[in-house]
């Protein structure tokens, strides 16, 4: 099963993105891990491997883009998908999300159709992980 | 290109023995006769892109095509040199040359047909064969191997925004 | 509210009352340190934070109200947090009353309570006002510091304000590298702040990916403090925390000066660490140019070097106009392709079975549209230079030429700062002197003419420059004599350029244009009549070339003014494409007033002239297809269209057959062989290698105004 690590500090959304995605669609259901800060992510990325992080990227302390930065430096997750969440304005953000090695992003307010998709296509062209 | 030259090669291969520096020369066809002009005054060859006509432009243009974003016009080289008219050919191709001003220009031709390396024995230079007065593109005639090409030197045609003279044949 | 299950609407509702509690103690602590010393960044965007998230809950659980609030609340927050509006008492009071407000929306959503609350509108505009009241502050200078580009990379933009913040009040930067155990991380974490807080500000934290172990975790906090390093490294170091101090580069004489930027100020795009090829002389855009971030650290082994360098931050390049030519080429490329992808996209979508695929090739070609867009801008702003060179040197000829003349002259200049191509500001040159030099010889009268009609003994010419939506106008007016039209006109008959019996009906406007005529320009005949001399017809060529056109008005006694109208940018144009015979042309937007369907039976002929009328003017038209001499196979179309072009104040209808729409294109010159060819300004791809002529408008108008032998000059008006 795959897993997807969530990392969001705000409750509701964290639960949002798990219903949108728990069915999984044809890749069958997802493993969801929630994380509520940069540090928590930090915590529970030993306990990987993941296929999916999914990160928000206005966090306090460790944001989103020292996230991205350090899963890609490191050997064990450097080829985890990446999805960075932003909002709709910060297109600077985005950018260097991208740039730093993320493979996609999503604006907010986000739609549970095209993040499903967008989690789908991401996923379906590797093996899963685990 | 490449199996142009290799061609080439082979012809030499058969056997003729000839001397000197040798030139090489692309062949082409205008109408029923064999032209050819060095292979260095032509940058590159095309099948036909889309081609689209200028409107009242000279008769001779035959349009512009886009060449990777770069704009060539396309002039037909059998009109320039005040050839008779034929029909267009599937076979027909441009040959990208450089004009007067740094401008690319495409001429069309009905049919290229191979590279040639002429020595300087295979040449008759023009005013020696043909007499008299002649435009002075034609830089002679050259026969390798039985073929008859007309050689063309391309500067003039290209330089001059009108066509050449040339006695009538 | 939208449909939810139970436990969502439960936590929906717990998490944002938390929330609001929290805002409402952060508040409070806000109001009570107003006044004692600086606000605490930390609480405003503790504050803010809260607030984005409300409106992320509120946004995902579809509750309108509380969403349009949260935006509008964040909007003050992220102004206050940035700096752009101070903490006023205004703005305080905005902000509590907000929270109640939060409390009167969740109450009515939960169905406690009913609330029209029909005065959240009224409280939204207050606190858009509020957002737009924000000042400019000038940028600071200060001396800058050996950070690592990576670093920079990961700041996000508030990040960023903050440390620009720090270091424009002079604080000093720390880097404390500290290793935590991951279980005990949140305890330790806190204390560490605990500790920092009273000496500064934590700006970030970044893993530094180092440490092996998977139990702890290493991290680099970058930190602003006053204090010195001794103290901090007594209050704060130890096992855990290796504490260095970020070096300030040291200031050589050529070293350029860190200028933060703040977005929406007017200050170079922000560069902190990447290099900016603005050309020195430009003057600062408030629009933010797409950054490119920096590069990521080498290996894993940069951070444990104390000493990277922080590249100076507004460096400038010279760059080679040619380089930028080629860069403009590919952007023209790419725009073709991004046409070609959109008409794709167009198609895909129509397919049920490819509905989505068809959403995401939607969402990429947007996002391809945009950033294209954002690399064209760039560039072209690279190539744009100041109209105020040019101006410099034209007042220098002014200065010589009077001098020459013997008439005092003053020029006034405006708009100086307003930027266009550098191709084309050379190409102005010429044409704007040789205006300028006509004016002073011969529209400007000699000082004793001039005190006799009352005027000012001073000459005046202005020269405006200013922005006008894509095209820069430039006017060039003098207080002179004005022309005089009825010389003009009968010198322009006495050359045979116009027939007696057309006089009469010539407007202001057309007599007046009569001055940009070849033939009307030899010295002796009209240099003293028309108040301008030698070469009108050549400057306007040469404005024409730039894709630009050129006005007149004039007073007799009073003055003149010549208006120059010229795109911002050479290379990418709008047009509509047109279909003549079932050939593709493109004709140049900016030419074009309008396209109608022609109804054969309001047109109507006069000396051999085929008119019709339009909103009570008349409208000459130009059959394309005759003109061009094209036929096809297809049965002339009955009712086709007439793009109406217009040039200064003529106008000619161009019937064609088809409209097939608008777009952005690449304009591109024809090459010298054509140059004789009337009526075309260049030529475009299409896509897949075809190429579309595109019609040269004032070209065409003139050619059936002044060209054609049954052209009727006087047959136009407006």
């Amino acid at each position: 099963m795959r897993r997807i690590l969530v990392v969001e500090d705000s409750a509701a959304t964290r639960s949002f993105v798990r219903s949108a995605l728990e069915d999984g669609g044809h890749l069958g259901p997802f493993d969801i891990v929630e994380a509520t800060s940069g540090f928590d992510a930090l915590r529970l990325l030993p306990r990987g491997p993941y296929d999916l992080v999914i990160t928000d990227i206005n966090m306090p302390d460790i944001n989103g883009l020292e996230l991205v930065q350090f899963i890609r430096k490191s050997d064990r997750h450097r080829s985890t998908a990446l999805i960075i969440i932003s909002t709709q304005s910060s297109e600077k953000d985005r950018a260097r999300g991208l740039s730093l090695g993320a493979d996609d992003y999503l604006a907010k307010p986000l739609d549970p159709e095209m993040l499903l998709s967008t989690v789908q296509r991401l996923l379906s062209n590797r093996p899963a992980a685990g | 290109m490449a199996d142009l030259l290799a061609r080439g090669r082979n012809d030499r291969h058969r056997g003729i023995k000839v001397r000197g520096p040798r030139v090489e020369y692309l062949a082409f066809r205008l109408g029923a006769d064999t032209y050819a002009v060095p292979i260095g005054e032509v940058r590159e060859i095309l099948k036909l892109p889309p081609v689209t006509e200028v409107p009242r432009a000279p008769e001779e243009i035959v349009g512009v095509v886009s060449v990777r974003g770069l704009l060539v016009t396309v002039i037909s080289l059998r009109a320039r040199l005040r050839l008779q008219a034929t029909e267009s050919s599937r076979k027909g191709r441009i040959l990208l040359a450089m004009g007067a001003q740094d401008e690319v220009i495409g001429l069309y031709v009905d049919e290229v047909l191979q590279v040639y390396r002429l020595a300087e024995s295979e040449i008759e230079v023009a005013a020696s064969v043909l007499g008299g007065r002649l435009g002075d593109y034609i830089v002679g005639i050259g026969r390798p191997d039985g073929a008859l090409l007309t050689l063309l030197d391309l500067r003039p045609i290209l330089g001059r925004s009108e066509p050449v003279a040339r006695d009538a044949t | 509210m939208a449909d939810m299950g139970d436990k969502a609407r439960e936590e929906f509702f717990s998490e944002a009352h938390e929330i609001i509690e929290g805002l409402s103690r952060d508040l409070l602590q806000l109001d009570g340190s107003r006044g004692k010393g600086p606000v605490d960044p930390e609480l405003v965007n503790n504050i803010f934070r809260a607030v984005h998230t409300l409106k992320g809950l509120a946004g995902l659980f579809g509750a309108a109200r509380m969403s349009a609030l949260s935006h509008e609340l964040e909007n003050v927050l992220d102004d206050l947090r940035l700096g752009k509006i101070e903490l006023t008492q205004l703005a305080l009071d905005l902000l509590f009353r907000g929270i109640t407000i939060y409390g009167r929306i969740l109450a009515v959503e939960k169905g406690t309570r009913a609330d029209p609350l029909s005065d959240i509108d009224e409280f939204l505009r207050e606190l858009a006002e509020l957002s737009e009241s924000q000042s400019d502050e000038a940028p600071v200078s200060g001396a800058f510091y050996e950070l690592d580009p990576g670093l920079l990379a990961v700041l996000t933009e508030y990040e960023e304000h903050r440390l620009r913040t720090n270091i424009e009040q002079g604080q000093s930067l720390f880097r404390l590298r500290v290793r935590f155990e991951l279980a005990t991380i949140d305890a330790a974490l806190s204390s560490l702040k605990t500790k920092a807080k009273p000496h500064g500000e934590i700006i970030t934290y970044l893993p530094t990916g180092e440490g092996a172990e998977a139990d702890s975790i290493e991290l680099d906090i970058l930190m602003a403090s006053k204090a010195s390093l001794d103290v901090l490294r007594s209050l704060l170091g130890g096992e855990q925390a290796q504490i260095e101090e970020v070096p300030r580069r040291s200031r050589a004489a050529k070293d350029p000066v860190l200028v933060p930027s703040r977005p929406g100020s007017h200050a170079p795009p922000d560069a902190m660490g990447f290099p900016s090829a603005h050309p020195p002389s430009a003057p600062p855009r408030p629009k933010a140019v797409a950054q490119r971030p920096g590069a990521l650290p080498k290996g894993g082994s940069t951070h444990a070097v104390a000493e990277v360098s922080l590249r100076s931050v507004t460096q400038t390049v010279r760059v080679d106009i040619r380089k930028l030519d080629l860069l403009m080429n590919i952007v023209g490329e790419l725009s073709i392709v991004r046409n070609a992808i959109g008409r794709l996209t167009e198609s895909v979508r129509k397919s049920p079975e490819l509905r989505e695929i068809g959403m995401e090739l939607y969402r990429l070609h947007r996002g391809f549209e945009r950033q294209l867009a954002d690399l064209q801008s760039g560039i072209l702003e690279v190539r744009m230079v100041p109209l105020g060179q040019l101006f410099d040197k034209l007042a220098r000829v002014v200065r010589q030429i009077s001098r020459e003349a013997d008439k005092d002259v003053n020029l006034v200049i405006t708009g100086a700062e307003t930027e266009v191509d550098k191709l084309i500001v050379e190409e102005l040159s010429d044409p704007l002197m040789h205006m300028i030099r006509n004016a002073i010889d011969h529209a400007i009268e000699a000082r004793i003419e001039r005190e006799r009609v009352g005027k000012p003994a001073v000459g005046t010419i202005a020269l405006n420059a200013f922005q006008k939506a894509s095209h820069v106008v430039i006017e060039v007016e003098d207080d002179g004599k004005g022309i005089d039209e009825t010389k003009l006109v009968s010198a322009a008959v006495k050359r045979g350029l116009l027939g007696q019996d057309e006089v009469t009906e010539l407007v202001h406007r057309e007599v007046l244009n009569l001055v940009f005529i070849p033939g009307l320009s030899t010295k002796s005949d009209v240099g003293e009549l028309s108040g301008r001399g030698v070469g009108m017809d050549v400057v306007k060529t040469n404005i024409g070339k730039l894709g630009g056109i050129i006005d007149i008005y004039s007073e007799r006694g009073i003055g003149t003014k010549f208006t120059v109208t010229l795109p911002i940018t050479l290379a990418i144009i709008s047009a509509l494409i047109v279909q003549i015979e079932g050939r593709t042309f493109a004709v140049p937007l900016a030419s074009v007033q309008e396209a109608i369907w022609l109804d054969p039976a309001a047109l109507r002929r006069v000396e051999g002239q085929e008119l019709m009328t339009l909103r009570g003017a008349t409208l000459p038209l130009c059959r394309m297809n005759e003109l061009f001499g094209l036929t096809s196979a297809v049965k002339a179309k009955l009712r086709p269209y007439a793009v109406v072009v217009s040039v200064g104040a003529r106008r000619l209808g161009l019937v064609v057959d088809e409209l097939i729409g608008q777009q952005d294109i690449v304009i591109k010159p024809l090459g010298p062989s054509l140059k004789k060819v009337k009526g075309f300004a260049g030529a475009t791809e299409l896509g897949d290698q075809r190429v579309a002529l595109v019609l040269d408008a004032p070209a065409l108008i003139e050619e059936a105004f002044l060209g054609g032998s049954d052209a009727a000059v006087g047959a136009s008006y407006g």
